[in-house]
């Protein structure tokens, strides 16, 4: 049983982290849109490098 | 449509000699040099792909030499300090409404396009909201650049004002992600925690620290995700209102204190119960709240409508293009051909005609001659004009009817929201109950009496009846968006199946915002082909929807050569073709003998110096399955009435072909508004069906308001229901839909009721043990949701039929 009064309160302490970075990534837009970035892994490849303008790149 | 006979990138019908553009070696028609440009542009950074990803095609591309005059209108800071915000760290960033984009494809090409320009720091582009957020570094890149290169591809920017950034809506979609996340991880670990001490009991130990832990995860729940639930009910309190939010709040807080004091006085606690009751009640709002972002709001309406730019005429005489946000009263300004009115005022120069159809429900332009009033948003199709500004910005008429809109919408009468004001009362009832039991309990046995009281508040936990009606709502809303039907507010369910009335607008709801060419009555004998080439070739010289109507029935013809063109407005066109002076347009303007002149009347007549040769009848075209829709909704039992802004024969005409006999013409925004609360007074409940600004007052003010998808952004804010399809045909799937569900949900709530009055006197005289009422409780909501998924499972199986929907065009 002592084993559980460790691992449980570790759990709890993993659930607040998940919470922490779950605001996090609401807070940094990572939810405002859930259509669009569907389409981006299926894209990404397909871009030739030769093709890119100078610049940084969309950020 | 074929790929043949469209433009590749837009899709528009080719002209005669289309230009190609060459994409990867392959040459593909296009309309325009435009659309051409752009398409080869695409091709250029590497992003063809984006033709073969997109589910919709683009929109016409504007001529670049216009857009970049445009673009550097936002270089002055006049201007600028209203769009663009200065970041600290040296960085500026724009929030830009555009235009033309239709499906995820068209975001990850201006994504792509934009953010490989150089000194562009990040883009952001969200289809629904059809919203750009750009962040770049002044020294590099600048916002007229930006702007150009969005119309490069094809897309019409419209930067917004800086307040517009920090929107209230992503603000409070990200506040009920995180309350729903929050209630979310709360139930699942709150259950984990309860199984545990229903079933899994050891020892003392173990169970004092399941019950610790039920206490801290059902905390936060409590105090942070419900807090909607406890600002709704304080602020109903406030205005001496009972809402659904009080019943719901007052079981949440005392559920939870109970649980609380029982925990430290070593009884059940029933932690679980309440976290998993704000979980289901938070699904139910966040997904409410999806469809209602999902339409336009009502600032970017206007943004769209207004146009953004004027050309001021300065002291020295000299026109100087500015922000429309920069006019004053007095000042003069002049709109050419095909630009929009920036601003109400008088029309200073002779004469030019006016398609005010946005905002008068008129379907035809009008002529204005110096002296009549302008209006903000409508648009000089021929002619050009010199306005006297009078009134800008809130004092418009077109913020008037934006301010009627939303008072109307304010004051809408609260439709029987049934199932929420059941469930309240049901809550209510349910408290009584639990006041009673405590009460009974406390003379019979006051140790009991307050688990007693718990036992009753958990084992009704409203659980199957709070779900009752959002699962039902949940499941019809999905199955009607798959059919095109957008439903923003649920409400408008229950009003579909209860209405006795449908108000439909003409213009560009039952009819096609084009003209289309009835037939052609030779008047001589003459070559019917000749005479429509003849025609569409003195046409194919003017944008009025009429001219554009006879160009569009000759496009297939090889046209002649037209010479020295004049457009007189108000009346015609002439010219001379095939050596032959031509005229085409109104009879007693075409025809030089009067008495021939009024019996065409309604026609458009082409003309030569020898007399009539042919009379065009141009009809206004029924959306298709409008006659078919509105047969549907009268076998529903529903009144059927036309109410328009459009004049009395044209209205008349519309109302005999679809067989309605109530119909009026030549009704003003007000008007209409006035008919409506007549037909409110009578005690009808009115389903408004509209299109235009001039309806977004009745749609407000009526008990479901159903907006076309390709009219007015206000028109969509103003509504309940938009069909993204033109297919009118949905509005009477929508409505049998709707009773179906409202049967369902009636199931549902009878089904709990049930459950309830059989759980609670057990629960009353102390005879449930908590983890039966836990049981019942989930067992209870599994067949309300279980139920609810039989919605529209009958429709599927017959809708092999159904039509996909037309692409939502962007007004202009």
């Amino acid at each position: 049983m002592n084993a559980l009064l460790l691992l449980i309160p570790l759990s709890v302490l993993l659930l607040v982290g998940a919470g922490v970075a779950f605001f996090w990534a609401v807070d940094h837009g990572q939810f405002d849109d859930m259509e669009t970035p569907a389409f981006q892994p299926l894209l990404d490849s397909t871009v030739e490098p030769a093709a890119r303008a100078p610049g940084e790149g969309s950020a | 449509m074929t790929r043949d006979c469209a433009c590749w990138h837009c899709g528009e019908p080719l002209p005669a000699n289309p230009p190609h553009a060459t994409l990867s070696g392959v040459a593909h028609a296009v309309c325009c040099n435009g659309c051409r440009a752009a398409a080869e542009w695409i091709g250029e950074l590497g992003l063809a792909d984006y033709y073969r990803l997109r589910s919709e095609v683009a929109s016409r591309v504007p001529d670049p030499v216009l857009v970049a005059r445009n673009a550097a209108v936002y270089a002055r800071p006049a201007l600028s300090r209203h769009l663009v915000r200065e970041l600290g760290d040296g960085r500026s960033e724009a929030l830009i409404l555009v235009e033309g984009v239709r499906c995820a494809a068209c975001c990850w090409l201006i994504e792509r396009a934009i953010g490989s320009m150089s000194g562009v720091a990040s883009v952001e582009v969200n289809a629904h909201a059809r919203r750009a957020r750009i962040v770049w570094r002044p020294d590099l890149a600048n916002l007229p650049q930006i702007i150009e290169a969005l119309a490069r591809i094809g897309y019409r920017a419209l930067p917004l004002d800086v307040d517009a950034i920090d929107d209230s809506r992503r603000r409070e979609s990200r506040a009920a992600m995180k309350r729903l996340i929050i209630a979310g991880f709360g139930a699942m670990q709150a259950m984990m925690v309860a199984s545990v001490l229903y079933f899994g009991v050891v020892d003392e130990t173990t169970r004092n620290l399941f019950r610790w832990l039920g206490l801290m995860v059902a905390t936060p729940v409590v105090f942070y995700a419900a807090r909607p639930f406890f600002a709704g009910a304080a602020r109903a309190l406030t205005t001496r209102t009972v809402g659904v939010d009080v019943p719901v709040a007052l079981a949440i807080a005392l559920i939870y204190a109970g649980s609380a004091i029982e925990f430290a006085r070593d009884g059940e606690v029933y932690f679980e119960s309440v976290s998993m009751f704000v979980f289901f009640l938070l699904v139910g709002r966040y997904l409410e709240m999806r469809a209602r972002h999902r339409t336009g709001d009502s600032s970017d309406a206007l943004a769209r409508l207004a146009p953004a730019f004027a050309d001021r005429y300065e002291g020295g005489g000299h026109l100087s293009r500015i922000g429309a946000l920069e006019l004053r009263p007095g000042d003069r300004v002049f709109i050419a051909e095909g630009n929009g009115v920036p601003a109400d005022g008088v029309l200073e120069s002779a004469s030019c005609r006016v398609d005010e159809a946005l905002l008068s429900g008129e379907s035809r332009p009008v002529v204005k001659r110096r002296g009549d009033a302008l209006i903000t948003g409508s648009i000089v199709v021929d002619g050009t004009a010199t306005m006297h500004v009078e009134r800008t910005g809130a004092n418009t008429v077109l913020a008037g009817i934006l301010a009627l809109t939303n008072r109307a919408a304010t004051q809408r009468p609260r439709l029987a929201q049934a199932g929420e004001r059941a469930a309240a009362g049901f809550v209510a009832g349910v408290l009584l109950l639990a006041a009673a039991t405590a009460l009974v309990w406390g003379f019979v046995d006051p140790q009991r009496a307050f688990t007693a009281t718990i036992a009753v508040l958990v084992v009704s936990c409203p659980c199957a009846f709070a779900l009752a009606v959002p699962a039902a709502l949940t499941r019809t809303l999905g199955v009607l968006a798959r059919r095109g039907v957008l439903v923003v507010h649920p409400n408008a369910i229950e009003g579909l199946a209860n209405a006795t009335c449908v108000m439909f607008d003409k213009t560009g709801t039952l009819t096609e915002p084009r003209l289309a060419l009835e037939r052609i009555d030779m008047l001589r004998p003459a070559d019917r082909a000749g005479a429509l080439a003849q025609a569409g070739a003195l046409a194919n010289g003017s944008s009025h929807p009429v001219s554009r109507a006879i160009a569009a029935a000759a496009n297939h013809l090889t046209l002649p050569e037209v010479a020295q063109f004049r457009t007189d407005v108000g009346n015609g066109l002439t010219g001379v073709v095939g050596g032959r002076r031509c005229r085409l347009g109104r009879p007693d303007f075409a025809l030089s003998d009067a008495v021939q002149a009024a019996q065409l009347e309604d026609a458009v007549v082409l003309a030569d110096d020898d007399g009539a040769i042919a009379a065009f009848h141009l009809l206004e075209q029924l959306r298709p399955g409008a006659r078919a829709a509105i047969d549907a909704l009268r076998e529903q039992g529903l009144e059927i009435a036309i109410v328009s802004g459009d004049a009395q024969p044209r209205v008349a005409a519309i109302a005999a072909r679809l067989a309605v006999t109530q119909w009026r013409a030549r009704m003003r925004p007000a008007d209409k508004f006035d008919d409506l609360a007549q037909r409110r007074a009578r005690g009808e409940r009115v389903i408004a069906v509209g299109d235009g600004v001039n309806d977004a007052p009745v749609l407000a003010g009526a008990d479901v308001a159903v907006a076309i998808g390709a009219g007015a952004d206000l028109a969509q804010a103003a509504s309940d229901i938009v069909l993204a399809s033109v297919h009118l045909g949905a509005l009477a799937d929508a409505r049998a839909l709707a009773c179906e569900t409202m049967v369902v949900l009636r199931q549902n709530q009878r089904f709990a009721l049930a459950y309830n009055f059989t759980v609670i006197p057990l629960a009353a005289f102390g005879l449930i043990a908590p983890w039966v009422a836990a049981l019942g409780m989930s067992a209870s909501s599994l067949v309300v949701v279980i139920n609810a998924l039989r919605i529209g499972r009958r429709a599927e199986e017959v809708a092999g039929r159904v039509p996909t929907p037309a692409p939502v065009k962007v007004t202009a």
